[in-house]
């Protein structure tokens, strides 16, 4: 199960954190753009089973078009959504993002796995660990 | 593809057949040695091992060697750190962006 977590601390109340995801107006300014593009679209539809729609124009590239599902919204602690870019790859992928809070800040835990739902009771043994170590011996 | 692989490592024998791999070319007689379960159930890991191109058979004789092939671990790998990346940086951007309107 191809899994990775990146953990970030922020100076900001879990709900300031939390609504940046889901505010076009903030988000089109982070999410799936770069400092060097520029988020041309950016349609996000906030409830459960709602979609988003976000297109990532660079200069001289093809447009970049991120979708995906809202699965669920549980302002501030957790949010969880689908995404994929289905030009480089039909695969639906998951991500969490969990917030707690933590004195006046605030921890975000982001979880992304494409795991399809089938398999998630199937195996919780980590294979990442068994990938890096495999990969280490082959290296 | 990455799916392929993954569905292929998503098992404790199958991983254990790697491993074993890993350490360089052994027959299929050898490599089911080790396990509690009849050759029959083996071959029938080794074979998914096949199709996900994770293992290839070369037969001489009588014996079949079976070798690791490491390209879609790398690519199950790269997949891994190639998004590590992006969330990283979009966790970074995010924080900038909470800065600035804090401060203007």
């Amino acid at each position: 199960m191809a899994e990775l977590t990146v953990t970030r601390r922020y100076d900001f109340p879990p709900e300031k954190v939390f609504d940046a995801w889901l505010d076009p107006a903030v988000a089109r300014r982070f999410l799936f753009t770069t400092s060097k593009s520029e988020v041309v679209v950016c349609e996000i539809d906030a409830r459960v089973g709602g979609r988003f729609n976000i297109v990532d124009r660079r200069e001289g590239q093809e447009d970049i078009v991120h979708v995906g599902e809202y699965l669920e919204i549980a302002r501030p602690r957790r949010l969880v959504f689908t995404f994929g870019v289905p030009q480089f790859d039909p695969t639906m992928t998951r991500v969490t993002i969990d917030i707690r809070r933590e004195g006046a800040g605030c921890e975000l835990v982001l979880t992304h796995d494409d795991v399809p739902p089938e398999w998630v009771e199937q195996d919780r043994e980590g294979w990442t660990m068994i990938l890096e170590s495999l990969s280490r011996e082959l290296a | 593809m990455l799916d392929t692989t993954l569905t292929a490592l998503a098992d404790p024998t199958r991983r254990a057949i790697l491993a074993r791999l890993a350490a360089g070319e052994a027959r299929v007689t050898d490599v089911a040695a080790p396990f509690p379960i009849s050759l029959n159930s083996v071959s029938k890991h080794i074979r998914m091992l096949e199709r996900a191109d994770l293992v290839r058979r070369r037969v001489q004789g009588r014996d079949h060697y079976l070798t690791l092939n490491p390209k879609p671990l790398d690519e199950a790998a790269d997949w891994i750190e190639r998004h590590r990346r992006l969330w990283t940086a979009t966790l970074d951007r995010l924080d900038a962006v909470l800065q600035e309107d804090d401060h203007g």
